[in-house]
């Protein structure tokens, strides 16, 4: 339940951003005071009975676990402890002293950094290349390809691709004259093996989010660009970049989402070993909820999570949600 | 809006009819049949889910009024996950296999009931003297006997015949018989550094592989072989601290970083096959790992006792099973039944036949065709033998947490990350706070 928890986190926070978006947006294009204060209110109405059914399977399905995580993690509650027994922080205490959930932190912020980056920028200029190309389909198809492979089927294929011996990435290193890397037996390659897969698998999707945002910058723009001299380098960063300022927050606050959200490849790749070195958040909390049956203790990860996604959430709205360009012109 | 009331209403109904409907269809079956869920376990390489699906299968045909439906759920780590998850859900399997270490834990979470009752009905000691006594030491608790004895193993050493006959003239040179394996650690350590051979900085034959993924399982052998133990009887006191385990500790980084005679970290599923494919002369496995290795080894191999430090020692290991707490009283019996069956000297012996287990009733021992199968394959009765020098695993409450710290200490120190002295410190400390929870 509380992976369900952790992800319901997620989706909590997605909501928000798109709840927050959808606001901005509704007060761009209604603001100013046009309607009369009745109108206004029958909107609101009609908005709220929309919104009606959502809200309450939210607060079923994920305000109601979060309030009941966050009471959770004040407990001792285990196995062994049938009857929960409060003892205010302690959960939390024992955390932030034990030196593994650092580094399990600190692995994640790795993850995060180093997946939402190389992701982001390999997606736009995969989306720009596969805009100016004749042939779009086939490049299109082969970049989006790994999206359609199921996050299960394609943990045990790179499983193949690392292996030290059999491995085609070994195999290709070994040209070069570097051998026998364990990718995944390894602690200093472990989190780097995930993160390349996961790299992988989503660069795909975020293209797709990027080439449908091209698909809204006017021609003219890229003429009047060309006729002040831009090259190719130029016209993108001064045009496309900034008109694709709306995918770029979506894509950005997705991807950080999805990187605290990574399981699969670690659950079924390295399960967070060897040692702690490939360990995140979300799979130390199902440790502790599923394999130590430590209710308290994942609450408060948990807990620990939904603070750090809000908070993330939160920066990234305030201060790139205003600056972003919606319209072109 | 009443229309909407109605509408909900009606959603609600049809929704709850969903939810309990398979529950109302499993009650009813109580008057013809009785459906048992089986959760088991594959804890060595090689295709053995096939086996218990097929002795299942043999159950359901005998027994016209339980029919048990096998579901398979992964290694022993998800095996428990899953137990525990559905026990505390509050819909359990009926009957289990869990390794043997997790009593406690099945206890704490009061999942399953004493056999007690079930063993004094079919004859008491009449019915326990079948098995090897040895098997039911980590099933005892409070007095009372919690699970019966199934896939049970003791860990061995593997060797390969042929890669001892190539080395022959350098092993007999240092005054080491070629046509055994090692009896004591300054035995093994010899024969596994003649053994390896190297090409460069490529190792090509391992002279003797210290697996990964159950390396706290071998390693707690190497502690009983030097006198040690891990746990107290009373799983209260750690005995990680004591200079037995330092030993241990330091033989095991001396084998996989000094003189690199065992690769630093091998897969646990992996390990039979390296040996299987001649790229280890020697291993430490499970005796399951037998049929695998003599479906796959092109050379001759044998198996042979672990050697010693002052003294031989190996703790017993595998999953025993368990009948789960909060299932109707018709299907605990019923669940009995089963495992009496699948316990019985016949399925014993073929299990033991197919799985490489431990013929865990001694009756199954007497049937013609194991006779005639220990006679072709020797190495079959090894395991058993060894019960003599056998220990109980180590138990405690939360076993996993306990394991999960051991394990990732052992790794860190073969893989050269920490120093044994450091190892010792944290598992000591580490598994004391764990106790101490409880």
């Amino acid at each position: 339940m509380l992976v369900v928890v952790s992800n319901t986190t997620v989706e909590f926070c997605h909501h928000a951003c798109l709840v927050l978006s959808d606001g901005l947006s509704y007060s761009k294009l209604h603001g100013g005071g046009v309607t009369t204060v009745y109108k206004t209110k029958r909107r609101y109405l009609t908005i709220f009975i929309c919104l009606l059914p959502s809200l309450v399977f939210l607060g079923i399905f994920t305000y109601y676990p979060i309030v009941d995580a966050l009471h959770l993690s004040l407990y001792k509650s285990n196995a062994f402890t049938p009857q929960p027994i409060f003892q205010w922080f302690d959960n939390y205490v024992r955390f932030f002293g034990n030196p593994i959930f650092w580094e399990v932190v600190t692995n994640n912020v790795i993850f995060a950094v180093g997946t939402i980056f190389p992701t982001m920028l390999l997606a736009l200029f995969f989306a720009i290349l596969v805009n100016e190309v004749k042939l779009k389909s086939p490049f299109r198809l082969a970049l989006f390809y790994p999206l359609l492979v199921p996050y299960a089927a394609a943990a045990m294929v790179w499983v193949f691709m690392y292996d030290p011996s059999l491995g085609p990435i070994n195999k290709l290193l070994g040209i070069f004259g570097i051998h026998s890397i364990g990718w995944l037996g390894d602690q200093r390659y472990s989190l780097l093996a995930i993160m390349l897969m996961t790299v992988w698998k989503n660069v795909g999707y975020y293209m797709l989010i990027y080439l449908a945002g091209l698909q809204n910058v006017p021609a003219e723009l890229y003429d009047a660009a060309r006729t002040d001299g831009a090259n190719w380098f130029l016209k993108h960063l001064h045009v496309t970049l900034p008109l694709l300022g709306p995918s770029t927050l979506f894509v950005f606050v997705v991807s950080i989402i999805q990187s605290f959200k990574v399981f699969t490849q670690i659950y079924l790749m390295t399960e967070g070993g060897p040692g702690y070195s490939s360990n995140v958040l979300i799979y130390y909390t199902y440790e502790y909820a599923f394999k130590f049956w430590q209710l308290g203790r994942a609450s408060a990860l948990t807990s620990i999570m939904i603070l750090i996604l809000l908070f993330l959430v939160l920066i990234v709205f305030g201060v790139f949600g205003r600056r972003i360009t919606y319209q072109a012109g | 809006m009443k229309r909407v009331l109605l509408f909900v209403m009606l959603a609600l109904l049809v929704m709850s009819g969903l939810v309990f409907g398979e529950n109302l269809q499993r009650y009813e079956d109580v008057e013809g049949t009785v459906n048992l869920k089986f959760y088991y376990v594959v804890g060595v390489a090689g295709a053995l889910a096939t086996v218990i699906d097929g002795m299942v299968d043999e159950f359901n045909r005998s027994h016209a009024k339980i029919e048990v439906e096998p579901v398979y759920c992964g290694n022993y780590n998800d095996t428990m996950t899953k137990v525990q998850t559905a026990v505390l859900s509050g819909n359990p399997p009926d009957v289990f296999v869990v390794e043997i270490s997790e009593l406690y834990t099945l206890l704490g979470i009061d999942g399953i009931i004493p056999l007690d009752k079930y063993i004094e009905m079919d004859g008491g000691v009449e019915f326990t003297g079948q098995y090897f006594s040895a098997l039911y030491d980590n099933a005892r608790a409070d007095g009372q006997i919690w699970g019966q004895p199934f896939q049970r193993s003791t860990p061995i050493l593997y060797w390969n015949k042929d890669l001892f006959a190539k080395h022959a003239k350098e092993l007999e040179s240092q005054g080491l018989d070629p046509t055994r394996a090692p009896r004591t650690w300054f035995e093994l350590e010899k024969y596994a550094e003649i053994l390896t051979e190297r090409e460069g900085s490529k190792t090509n034959v391992w002279g003797c592989i210290l697996p990964g993924g159950w390396n706290d399982w071998i390693f707690e052998s190497f502690v009983y072989q030097n006198g040690g133990m891990l746990i107290s009887a009373d799983a209260e006191t750690s005995g990680f601290g004591s200079l037995e385990v330092l030993q241990a500790l330091t033989f095991w980084h001396k084998l996989t970083n000094e003189l690199k005679v065992s690769p630093p970290l091998r897969p646990w599923n992996q390990t039979p096959l390296d040996f299987a494919g001649g790229h280890a002369a020697m291993m430490y496995y499970s005796t399951g790992g037998l049929p695998l290795i003599r479906a796959q080894a092109n050379f001759d191999f044998a198996v042979a006792f672990q050697p010693m430090q002052i003294q031989y020692g190996v703790p017993v290991g595998g999953g025993d099973f368990h009948i789960s707490k909060d299932i109707p009283p018709e299907n605990q019996d019923a669940a009995w039944e089963f495992i009496k069956f699948m316990t019985s000297p016949e399925m014993a012996a073929q299990w033991s036949r197919e799985s490489g287990y431990i013929c865990i009733n001694k009756l199954g021992l007497d049937l013609p065709e194991m006779k005639s199968y220990l006679e072709e394959y020797p190495n079959a009765s090894l395991a058993a033998q060894q019960l003599t020098y056998s220990y109980s695993k180590i138990m405690a409450p939360n076993f996993q947490e306990i394991r999960k710290l051991f394990v990732v200490n052992l790794d860190a120190m073969m893989q050269g990350l920490q120093s044994p002295q450091e190892t010792q410190e944290r598992l000591h400390v580490g598994v004391q706070l764990i106790l101490d929870e409880y």
